[in-house]
């Protein structure tokens, strides 16, 4: 037996062990099931869990590494606030004091930075393998419109955090972010009012900024993925073909013997796993989904950790409300929609984007037929899925173009020539 | 439980990665440059000791962050980090990082810390970035040979002793006829820029390049090229580096009077003294002569009669001035240097000088030169102007009346005449004076004007 194993079996059977956990490391199925059942952290897993949602080529774990990020960024930003005061006194000197006295106080501010840049790109990953797959088809339409708003709040979040450290980069961000919402029409500059607590950027922008970034909207995402996760386990599980019988021969799950039991947990509805479903499909979330999910969390952490150890995050000068860059530029994110802007104010920062995000929340109303489900670029959504990847290669191309091919007065540069540079 | 097995090579390596992750984390931050020079300090500081006590005392200096806090001038100075000898005379001689800062007696570093004169940026700990020789930091290191720009941030005399380098770029500013052009304390026209915050925005090679071939830095620049000697541009740089605008806080206000005789006597003609006081016999008669009063009071009596004349001169007619601490040190330093020195020289600055006399004085205070040349001859370049694409000679206005010369000062010429008519608008023009020059001055420069005539 693996020495490893010995010594993990015998903490967990000794009596802190069955304390904490309950039952020692599960044996039989019914252990495993009960591991799951019995614990906090575990239940929200069903005790028993389909060969398909195992496949790392149906998801790529990006929902979970969206997960992970959240959980990286809750800690480091929890870390960061002992270090930062909002207010436009202190908040730049503070993140010098980050940067040269505080220990890992770089590495800190470079994790939170990277994953909260990470995140916005898995979210959005995460949302086109949704789509292509066509997970959000009934039953699970109303997760999608979760899913939604959570990937707006997760924009949101990175562009309020995106002020905090107070230099011309998160400045002149802000300030273009900000107009951009104040091109809608009738309530545009309210709302820009609203946000700013003022109509420039200034000391009640940062502080809103602030607590919108480190309570209200963590507080909302968090709530959010919490239904989002919940309507997962009510909707039968990750969403699979009807018949996923022929998908599944490369699925390895070791010769974990089948006994046909259920655990109390998937009594749920008609959608459940344990309706209409072959239990030889089925295989122990313990510990085959669990061992997945925290190599996962360490292989999304190693990833935040390598990135944060080679790049730093930008910090810029002071910021100057009087010296604007030239271009100055919103965080790459919204940087398509910048660039929507430049060629029209109202079309490109309202009709365009508000069209966007209506076709986002109707979409499961619209497309509702169970064609396709859990199938890669089913051929039987031809139009859906061209329509899609019109849109996002749309966004990539605009956002590249902004991020890339813009240059003094958004005037077109290419990116290899080099720039004139305009000093002082 | 072999299906368990095949995860275990995973746990393995991707625990490894974070593992070395984390070490490698810890370790680049745990390395810091500064510890490096502090052990080397500390290395001294135990060879130099004499005595086992000493030498024990040595070895208990901790490594740790050194910063002096300034919180009225929002400034947090780590330079001492590193810096860590600058206090100790001992270390006189021995190489940066280590060394010994001569002639801080009058600048001590808990109240002044060193970015205030230095620059550079004060809560950084690695080299490179405190001497702001990074990217985005707008105020690098002032260089060495500069460094007297920063005493013009809290000293406007022209007599900080220390300073000849400033001393001679204000003298140029005035002499080259700057704010002709240029706006500097609110005082100037507004044909070229303002120089109030200069210093902050522009760097030395800037300033000088600039000086030399203006239209080389500023494209379409109508200023006229500075021709003065190396050494000059110089001086002239580095008083404008010293024109930073940069708040200063009490403390430092208070400390901007230097006790010296010059500046003493400088407030004592500007607070009207001579109204009462009389020096060499000249000056009011009410209150006593000041010549040689020295030897009938001493130093500290002057001093608290400068603050409360009645509590040591009962019945005193003299009344209080709420002169600040530094001003009654500047005026005690002035009176005691009546009875070491001559009063004459003295006496010569409160001579009345002839209108002429005054007339160029106000030619040089309002920076005419800057365009007219120091003697009025002319011959700055304005391209496109109808004179020969130059400013015009003063010597023919020399000759007019008074009324068409005080009219041409005080409402100004905008609009130059082209020479090519197609061409672009002279960039140097005749600003209006209405209202910045005063009466008496005004006529003081037209009998100056005279003068250039005649010559």
């Amino acid at each position: 037996m693996n020495p490893f194993f010995a010594i993990w079996k015998k903490l967990a059977g000794s009596r802190v062990g069955r304390s904490i956990f309950r039952v020692g490391l599960p044996e039989s199925s019914l252990g495993r099931a009960q591991a799951m059942v019995s614990s906090f952290l575990l239940h929200v897993h069903p005790a028993k869990v389909h060969r398909h949602s195992l496949k790392f080529s149906y998801t790529f774990g990006l929902g979970l590494i969206s997960i992970y990020l959240f959980l990286i960024l809750f800690v480091t930003g929890v870390l960061l606030m002992f270090f930062y005061v909002p207010s436009t006194d202190r908040a730049y000197s503070d993140m010098k004091d980050l940067e040269f006295v505080v220990s890992t106080g770089v590495l800190l501010r470079n994790m939170h930075r990277w994953a909260a840049h990470l995140m916005v790109l898995a979210v959005f990953l995460h949302m086109c393998r949704v789509f292509y797959t066509a997970a959000y088809k009934p039953p699970r339409e109303f997760n999608w419109i979760v899913g939604v708003c959570l990937f707006v709040l997760t924009l949101v979040l990175s562009f309020t955090g995106y002020l905090l450290p107070w230099d011309q980069l998160a400045f002149w961000a802000i300030t273009v972010g900000t107009n951009i919402a104040g091109y809608a029409p009738v309530i545009g500059e309210k709302i820009k009012f609203v946000l700013l607590g003022g109509n420039t950027v200034g000391d009640s922008a940062l502080l809103r900024f602030y607590v919108l970034h480190v309570i209200v909207l963590p507080g909302a995402a968090l709530f959010l993925i919490a239904i989002h996760i919940w309507r997962i386990r009510k909707d039968g599980g990750l969403s699979r073909p009807d018949e996923p019988d022929n998908v599944l021969q490369q699925i390895e799950t070791g010769s974990m013997p089948t006994n046909k039991s259920y655990g109390l947990m998937e009594l749920a509805k008609g959608t459940s796993p344990a309706v209409g479903i072959n239990p030889e499909d089925q295989v122990s979330a313990w510990p085959h989904l669990i061992f997945r999910e925290i190599l996962l969390f360490m292989a999304t952490l190693a990833v935040v950790l390598f990135i944060s150890l080679i790049w730093n995050a930008p910090l810029e000068e002071l910021a100057n409300a009087v010296h604007p860059p030239n271009p100055a530029k919103a965080p790459w994110y919204f940087l398509g929609l910048q660039e929507l802007v430049a060629f029209s104010a109202f079309w490109g920062g309202v009709v365009v984007p508000a069209l966007l995000l209506v076709a986002l929340i109707t979409l499961p109303y619209l497309d509702f037929k169970r064609r396709g489900v859990g199938v890669w670029f089913s051929r039987e959504r031809k139009v859906a899925i061209t329509i899609f990847t019109i849109c996002v290669v749309a966004a990539v191309i605009l956002t590249v173009i902004g991020t890339y091919f813009r240059g003094p007065n958004w005037d077109w540069v290419w990116p290899w020539k080099e720039q004139i540079v305009i000093t002082h | 439980m072999d299906s368990l097995q095949k995860y275990y090579p995973w746990f393995g390596f991707l625990g490894l990665v974070i593992g070395v992750l984390i070490i490698v984390g810890y370790f680049k931050d745990e390395f810091r440059e500064w510890k490096q020079w502090q052990h080397e300090y500390i290395e001294q500081e135990i060879s130099r000791a004499t005595t086992p006590e000493l030498k024990e005392l040595a070895q208990t200096i901790p490594l740790e962050i050194r910063q002096i806090v300034l919180p009225e001038s929002r400034r947090v100075d780590r330079c001492t980090t590193c810096h860590i000898a600058v206090e100790d005379p001992g270390y006189a001689g021995y190489k940066q990082p280590l060394a010994y800062h001569p002639n801080h007696d009058q600048h001590p570093f808990e109240k002044f810390g060193c970015t205030i004169c230095h620059l550079g940026q004060g809560r950084a700990t690695d080299r490179d970035a405190a001497h702001g020789r990074v990217k985005h930091w707008e105020q690098p290191m002032l260089p060495k040979n500069y460094i007297e720009a920063s005493c013009a941030k809290c000293h406007t005399a022209t007599d900080i002793p220390g300073a000849p380098m400033l001393a001679r770029g204000r003298e140029l500013f005035e002499e080259q006829g700057c704010i002709g052009c240029h706006k500097l304390d609110g005082f100037g026209s507004s044909i070229g820029p303002e120089l109030d915050k200069i210093g902050a925005k522009r760097s030395p090679q800037w300033l000088a390049q600039h000086f030399k071939i203006p239209r080389e830095v500023v494209p379409g620049s109508g200023m006229p090229p500075v021709k003065l000697k190396e050494l000059d541009i110089e001086a002239l740089t580095l008083f404008l580096l010293g024109q930073t605008g940069e708040p200063l806080s009490e403390y430092f206000l208070s400390m901007k009077i230097l006790p010296a005789p010059e500046v003493g006597q400088r407030i004592f003609v500007q607070r009207g003294c001579l109204g009462c006081h009389s020096i060499g016999g000249t000056g009011g008669k009410v209150g006593p002569a000041l010549d040689g009063v020295t030897k009938r009071r001493s130093t500290d009596w002057i001093v608290q009669h400068f603050r409360e004349p009645a509590a040591v001169s009962p019945g005193t007619v003299m009344p209080r001035y709420d002169f600040t601490e530094s001003e009654i040190r500047a005026l005690t330093a002035f009176l005691v240097s009546l009875s070491e020195t001559d009063v004459i020289g003295f006496l010569k600055v409160l001579q009345p000088a002839t209108p002429e006399e005054r007339g160029k004085s106000v030619y040089r205070k309002y920076g005419c030169a800057g365009c007219h040349g120091p003697t009025g001859k002319g011959g700055v370049p304005n391209p496109n102007a109808k004179t020969n694409q130059q400013v015009p000679p003063l010597m023919a206005e020399g000759d007019m009346a008074d009324i068409f010369i005080e009219s041409y000062i005080t409402e100004g010429v905008q609009e130059i005449a082209k020479m090519n008519s197609n061409g672009p608008q002279p960039p140097l023009y005749m600003p209006a004076w209405e209202g910045k020059i005063s009466e008496g001055e005004l006529a003081d420069l037209v009998s100056y004007l005279h003068t250039l005539a005649s010559e």
